[in-house]
């Protein structure tokens, strides 16, 4: 950012972008980018889909942390006499096909799918910002050899891909999250890629070119903070997919494995008795899924609303 | 001694008269009835097992004892064999897994398959849902005092299916070919190690014996449809067409069949005994249960060939015939004899008495199911002992925590779990785990596609064999020797022997009991040695036998005459909808 305030003297104007700043001073820079972060906060938490985005999702990280102290039951106490009992009072959202409480399941669920959705999101988000800058910045040969390997990767559903390398790779938290983090990335790096080959035309790159800057500068410390505003929106909405692919791969038995409670894997593990009128056991999981993508959708639309304004 | 045999009036002279010109083999088992020591229905069984005819076998009943006696071998006489006079025609559809390769007679090893084989073809001798025998294709049988040879009376008349008549040779032919051990049959898992091609002998034109390789008591069960490849087809038949034709001797012909679709058999024409009562049957083939189960709510099929508790468990509520056999389908919990701290068998001991069998009952099976006691013994065997011989194992937390101290781990220790991803099971070992965790045992549980798991079904390259605690499926049985022997004798790589020990169970004590129950033709002697292996699986612990389930097929209300079996068979030639 040091250089930034150099370069923004011969960058044509864009209000909402740090490098658009209208004065060369370095801190006035400084202060017009806190003043435009304050701004965003403050529109994003005028918005009512963020805030209520916001506090579905931090009702599942609280969850997600303290989950053992605030269930009722233990997750994996087993009573094999009240197997498959309705919603009660003792029991708010029933027992399973074990007698374990669903409630208490549900809430400590959480913790393995908002480990491994975010991490592999920030992973695959990290990933796919480099290779996209790279494509993006090189292009010619560079751009051509690794976009065609990405469009040949993608040419599969992401799904589909992502369980390959698990099977190949046996289930596991860490195969999970490099596996999605690498699929993800693929995705991501299609849209840092459109962005850097907008952002390497500019003169602000040129300058840095003359001053002799590596490569690696130019891209990483030129280039990265001007085009961390569709980082981060990818990063929101790839949040939501991850967290669907989580629960894919557990739902099809290549994520935690049982007794630990995880949404997705419970859903399939109860899914069969649904025909039998165990709804209770099927419905709170799903519920669960469809909440915290919804939160996180919410919450990743404000904020490319935000960035888009 | 059997109680309801207390108090017999027996007619000596016409017993006499009635035992004259028996082999010693069926002498000893009208002998057994008559010291007591076979109840009727055990009599019936062991009798029809060992060649003595239903009449003979009734006679016997009423010279040894009352009317009501005589009623139940009138009752065996009207076998399901005998296809039900009344409402003759009609559809019925049923529902079956789907095959999961070519039917092929040679090759077949799934359950869809096996059913549409079943109701094509015929075997020598009908094993009944009671574990009873009666004559097929072979009218008579017997085995020498030593049961190293077995002869069959093979049934005149009989014609497959394109008219031709069947012959011994077409019977020596079938068995030959299905027990060759250079051959690719399936059946080799019966015969393998017992009969050999050179030992299918035909002694006449109606007589065809098998000379055994070794003594097998239990060798007329591989002559039924238990052993579901071993139906009759002509000789020199290339099996490898067996979709283009369907030949066989059975009550039905397949009109058409669409792989992975379904099947539609039509009436025999040509079938030698009582004819098909459905004029038709549609079988639907459906690729998991649960599809098949909605298909039979939803009214689209009459009846489906097997549904499990776990999946299923609607079909329990009333809404159908459930029909439900005692059988000796079981899970086995190896543990690997051969490490820490498996080693010690107090240890192994201490994991059984965690488990709170009768509430594992209740939860996987809805009561579907008999306990188990850690040998594969299963009550419905008659040879089984059981308690309070053989005393029960039960929950006991208290001891368990002194068997696992006694066995040098007194903490508690960390030991990994695989099992595959079928019906209940990966519940059973959630249960396993966590009833473990009480005395401080941690599992850390994996479970596994089951292609995965089975890998390539040999020590080094399978989860299934090769894990330090592995949890396995075992089909149901009519005589328990593959239990015995395959998951338990010690392994030998040149024979074979012990080839499923996934616990690397080695202990020479039980494979002399375990060869010489194998042996054995006489239900006493089996019994005798039967307390003695269940007492010394019970007491070395190297699996875990929590349970033995039933067989369930359902039905629609209206439909009656739907006849399975627990080892897997689905006869549809009695069916009929009201």
């Amino acid at each position: 950012m040091s250089r930034m305030g150099a370069e923004a003297l011969t960058v044509p104007p864009a209000p909402s972008s740090p490098k658009a700043a209208p004065e060369g001073a370095a801190g006035a820079i400084d202060v017009s980018a806190k003043r435009i972060r304050r701004e965003h906060l403050g529109q994003l938490l005028k918005s009512w889909s963020f805030r209520i985005g916001g506090a579905v999702l931090l009702f599942w990280i609280v969850c997600a942390i303290f989950g053992q102290a605030i269930s009722p039951y233990g997750p994996l106490d087993q009573n094999l006499l009240l197997v498959n009992a309705g919603p009660s009072g003792a029991h708010w959202f029933g027992t399973d096909s074990l007698g374990r409480d669903v409630l208490s399941r549900v809430i400590v669920g959480s913790r393995d799918i908002l480990v491994i959705a975010p991490i592999a999101t920030l992973l695959g988000t990290a990933l796919g910002a480099a290779v996209g800058l790279v494509q993006g910045y090189f292009g010619g040969v560079v751009d051509n050899l690794v976009g065609r390997v990405v469009e040949a990767v993608l040419a599969l559903p992401v799904i589909i891909v992502a369980f390959l390398f698990v099977v190949a790779a046996g289930p596991s938290t860490s195969t999970l999250i490099i596996v999605i983090g690498v699929v993800f990335a693929l995705l991501i790096s299609r849209t840092v890629r459109t962005a850097v080959l907008q952002e390497r035309e500019l003169d602000y790159v040129a300058a840095a070119r003359l001053r002799d800057e590596s490569s690696v500068h130019i891209m990483f410390v030129e280039i990265l903070p001007n085009v961390l505003g569709p980082i981060v929106v990818e990063f929101t909405v790839r949040l939501g997919y991850a967290i669907f692919t989580v629960a894919t791969l557990s739902f099809l038995g290549f994520g935690v494995q049982p007794p630990t409670p995880d949404w997705g894997a419970d859903i399939a593990a109860n899914s069969g008795y649904l025909a039998a009128g165990y709804w209770w056991e099927t419905l709170f999981p799903a519920l669960a899924i469809a909440s915290l993508v919804v939160a996180v959708n919410l919450v990743s639309d404000s904020i490319e609303a935000v960035v888009n304004q | 001694m059997s109680s309801d045999n207390r108090g017999a009036q027996i007619d000596h002279a016409r017993l006499d008269a009635l035992r004259r010109g028996r082999g010693a083999v069926q002498e000893h088992v009208i002998d057994e009835l008559v010291a007591g020591n076979l109840s009727r229905r055990d009599f019936i069984r062991r009798g029809t097992m060992m060649g003595l005819s239903i009449p003979v076998l009734g006679g016997i009943l009423e010279a040894y004892s009352s009317p009501a006696a005589a009623s139940t071998s009138r009752r065996v006489a009207s076998s399901v064999l005998r296809a039900s006079a009344p409402r003759q025609g009609g559809t019925i559809t049923a529902g079956l897994l789907a095959p999961t390769g070519s039917i092929n007679p040679l090759t077949i090893n799934d359950e869809g398959g096996l059913e549409l084989l079943g109701n094509v073809g015929e075997f020598l001798v009908f094993i009944d849902q009671q574990n009873r025998y009666h004559p097929w294709l072979a009218t008579s049988w017997s085995a020498n005092a030593n049961a190293t040879v077995w002869t069959f009376k093979i049934r005149q008349g009989v014609k497959f299916n394109n008219g031709a008549p069947m012959t011994v040779d077409d019977v020596v032919y079938s068995f030959k070919t299905q027990c060759n051990p250079k051959g690719v049959a399936n059946a080799l898992s019966v015969f393998g190690g017992t009969l050999l091609p050179e030992g299918v002998v035909k002694v006449d034109d109606t007589t065809v014996a098998f000379h055994l390789t070794q003594a097998d008591g239990g060798f007329l069960d591989a002559v039924t449809e238990d052993n579901y490849n071993m139906i009759i087809v002509p000789n020199g038949y290339d099996y490898a067409n067996y979709e283009k034709d369907f030949i066989g001797t059975g009550r039905f012909i397949v009109k058409s069949y669409t792989p992975g679709v379904g099947a539609v058999l039509a009436r025999n024409p040509h079938y030698w005994g009582t004819k098909a009562v459905p004029a038709e049957v549609q079988l639907t083939f459906y690729a998991e249960e649960s599809a098949m189960t909605s298909a039979l709510e939803a009214g689209s099929i009459d009846c489906m060939d097997q549904f499990s508790v776990a999946v299923s468990p609607q079909l329990l509520t009333g809404g159908f015939n459930v029909i439900s056999l005692k059988a000796s389908t079981h899970r086995e919990l190896s543990m690997r004899n051969d490490l820490h701290p498996f080693t010690s068998k107090y240890v192994r001991q201490a994991i059984a008495y965690t488990l709170d069998r009768p509430a594992i009952v209740h939860a996987l099976f809805k009561g579907q199911a008999q306990v188990g006691n850690d040998s594969p013994f299963a009550p419905v065997f008659p040879q089984t002992v059981g308690p309070p011989a053989v005393p029960q194992r039960k929950k006991d937390l208290a001891l368990a925590k002194k068997l696992l101290a006694k066995g040098g781990v007194p903490r508690g220790f960390k030991t990994p779990f695989v099992t595959e991803q079928v019906q209940e099971m990966p519940a059973f070992a959630q249960i396993v785990a966590q009833s473990a965790k009480a005395i401080g045992v941690d599992i850390a549980l994996t479970v596994e596609a089951q292609n995965k798991y089975y890998g390539s079904a040999v020590f080094g390259k399978s989860d299934w064999l090769d894990g330090e605690m592995s949890l396995v499926d075992y089909g149901a049985r009519s005589v328990p020797n593959v239990f015995l022997e395959a998951p338990l004798q010690s392994i030998n790589a040149k024979t074979g022997q012990g080839s499923w020990n996934a616990a690397r169970f080695n202990d020479p004590r039980y494979n002399t009991l375990s060869k010489q129950y194998i042996a054995a033709v006489d239900l006493s002697v089996q019994r005798r040695l039967a307390k003695q292996i269940e007492l010394l699986l019970l007491d070395e612990t190297p699996i875990i036998y929590a349970y033995f389930y039933n067989y369930l097929s359902a039905t629609q209300k209206n439909v009656k005459g739907v006849y399975p079996t627990a080892q897997g068979q689905f006869f549809l030639w009695n069916a009929s909808k009201s």
